[in-house]
């Protein structure tokens, strides 16, 4: 156990520097804030139209996944990178604890990031309307959304030094262009998953709105919380496979 | 008792006629030898096959072909022979965000080491870092970073130790201080394999010398046997004159001279007898009238050392 807690910790400390903190930190509160200079004397119905759209437009689509692909692009990738690979391999420890450590250190920084995001926008939003029931399904929704997406992109980080490029082009171009063409692809899409908790889990307001802004097909949410664990053990086990079987230097 | 110097009484490490490629590109071609206890130098060149024979020691890179055991098994499959091997790559392989200190307790946790701490003050020691591990990583020198390295590869004390390249980047007194280290670990029973481009450090360190030139094992044996075979090969010296073909001529003359070749101007003499061929060469360039402006051996340069290692190949 000890072994794990510590790569976690490393993980965790190596991808969230101080400055990285800084920035997405400040970038999560993007949402937050620009439904505070929109929202502004809003009716409560206008308030949740213009909420439901900041977290469909700007949140789950662009934050969600650009701050978890940088994050975990950067938990295998700078150690392939830096040469620390050999540090941590070449330990008496299963290759599955250092994939799973790293995995799970990567859900949490970019999970964490979202999470602040989330709870920054349900909260502006409560202050505004009163009402407190959003904040706990956005952070959930964005949480799960990490999970699938770092899922994703720890494995990719790994792969290419190109991983943030190729991260981009799969969530502009698959999950925002081809997936929203066709919505029998939306399991593939981790930010329609995160919406889908998010969904499940918020007033029943919401699914209306949800289906307005074209987003009508979305899974239930134990079938999104399903596949987020699908995702999750799938990428331990790819990782862990390549790291049993490819050169590692 | 066996009569091939590439090989070990009681290896702790075996390599059975291993190549690696890369794709057309071929790494290490047909290497068998083994290590035991005491001090190994893995000498070659830049771009021998140093750096990939040890990667292919510890697991971090697969043979394309052949076998190769640490304590009789393959590590990329069996992870726990790890706990009884340490490494100091040559590349960064640091955290820079990380204190030395903490680097070093993070390999002792990882390698499972009951007191982290007490082990982690011991390694440090041990590398003369105390004063500055409490420092972070980024603002260490190379040298420094270089013990760091050798102190996380310490913290489990393990039974062997793979060093590439491990004396880059110190300065004389950590050299020095080094050297005795893995001296003194060799002595201890320790399987330490040093790789190096270096005679002199390696002549320093290692009781034994594997020496690979263009990925093939060249020479093995203790420092003093090969050097003592490499004394069948005349010295060559670099002689620059105004008139190098008639002193070239001139010398062939002489019975302490082998050969001579002009290159670019350039005189290049062979001979046994050093010393005497610089006391001789100033007496014949003044007889034919020559002036020498530089008269310099050219086989002090370790690459005349491989060159000679490849030729005998």
């Amino acid at each position: 156990m000890k072994p794990a807690l510590a790569i976690t910790a490393a993980a965790v400390r190596q991808i969230l520097g101080l400055r990285r903190a800084i920035i997405f930190g400040l970038a999560a509160l993007a949402p937050a804030l620009v439904f505070l200079l929109t929202a502004q004397a809003l009716a409560d119905e206008a308030a949740l139209d213009r909420f439901v759209a900041m977290a469909v437009r700007l949140y789950f689509p662009l934050l969600v996944p650009i701050v978890a692909l940088i994050m975990s692009a950067s938990a295998l990738g700078d150690e392939r990178r830096d040469g620390t690979l050999s540090f941590l391999v070449l330990r008496p420890i299963p290759r599955s604890v250092i994939s799973a450590s790293k995995y799970i250190g990567a859900v949490l920084v970019a999970g964490a990031l979202n999470a602040f995001g989330a709870a920054a926008l349900g909260i502006v939003y409560g202050i505004d309307t009163g009402s407190w029931g959003m904040v706990l399904p956005l952070v959930v929704g964005g949480f799960v959304a990490s999970i699938v997406y770092a899922a994703l992109f720890v494995p990719l980080g790994f792969f290419t030094d190109r991983a943030v490029l190729v991260g981009l082009a799969f969530v502009l171009i698959f999950e925002n262009g081809v997936v929203s063409a066709l919505s029998g692809l939306s399991t593939l899409s981790p930010w329609r998953l995160g919406l889908s908790a998010f969904s499940g889990l918020a007033n029943g307001d919401v699914a209306p709105l949800l289906a307005d802004n074209g987003l009508a097909n979305l899974s239930s949410l134990g079938a999104a919380l399903s596949w987020s664990i699908v995702f999750a053990v799938a990428s331990v086990m790819a990782i862990t496979l390549v790291l049993r079987r490819r050169d590692l230097a | 008792m066996t009569t091939n110097p590439a090989l070990v009484e009681s290896p702790t490490v075996e390599v059975d006629d291993v190549s690696k490629w890369f794709g057309q590109k071929v790494a290490v071609s047909n290497v068998s030898c083994s290590f035991g206890p005491g001090v190994t130098g893995l000498l070659g060149p830049n771009g021998a096959g140093k750096t990939t024979t040890l990667r292919m020691l510890t697991g971090l890179i697969r043979p394309s072909q052949g076998a190769i055991r640490v304590l009789g098994v393959w590590p990329r499959t069996s992870p726990s022979v790890y706990a009884s091997v340490g490494l100091v790559p040559e590349e960064a392989a640091v955290y820079p965000a990380m204190t030395a200190r903490e680097y070093v307790r993070y390999a002792a946790t990882l390698s499972g080491v009951d007191d982290a701490a007490e082990a982690t003050d011991r390694a440090i020691d041990t590398v003369a870092l105390d004063d500055a591990a409490d420092r972070k990583l980024s603002g260490y020198s190379k040298g420094m970073r270089q013990r760091a390295k050798v102190a996380a590869a310490l913290v489990s004390d393990p039974q062997m130790l793979f060093l590439d390249e491990p004396l880059n980047g110190t300065d004389p007194v950590q050299r020095l201080h080094l050297i005795n280290l893995f001296r003194r670990l060799g002595d201890e029973g320790r399987t330490i394999i040093v790789s190096s481009h270096i005679l002199d450090e390696v002549d320093r360190m290692s009781d034994r010398v594997i020496a690979i030139v263009d990925g093939r094992l060249a020479a093995a044996g203790d420092v003093a046997a090969i050097r003592g075979a490499m004394s069948d090969i005349p010295y060559r010296v670099r002689v620059e004159t105004d008139r190098e073909r008639i002193l070239a001529a001139r010398l062939l003359e002489e019975a302490l001279v082998h050969g001579v070749s002009v290159d670019d101007g350039v005189l290049h003499v062979e001979t046994d007898d050093l010393a005497a061929l610089g006391r001789r060469v100033p007496a014949v360039a003044r007889d034919v009238g020559a002036r020498i402006t530089s008269f310099r051996p050219e086989d002090a340069s370790l690459e005349s050392v491989f060159r000679y290692l490849v030729r005998k190949r």
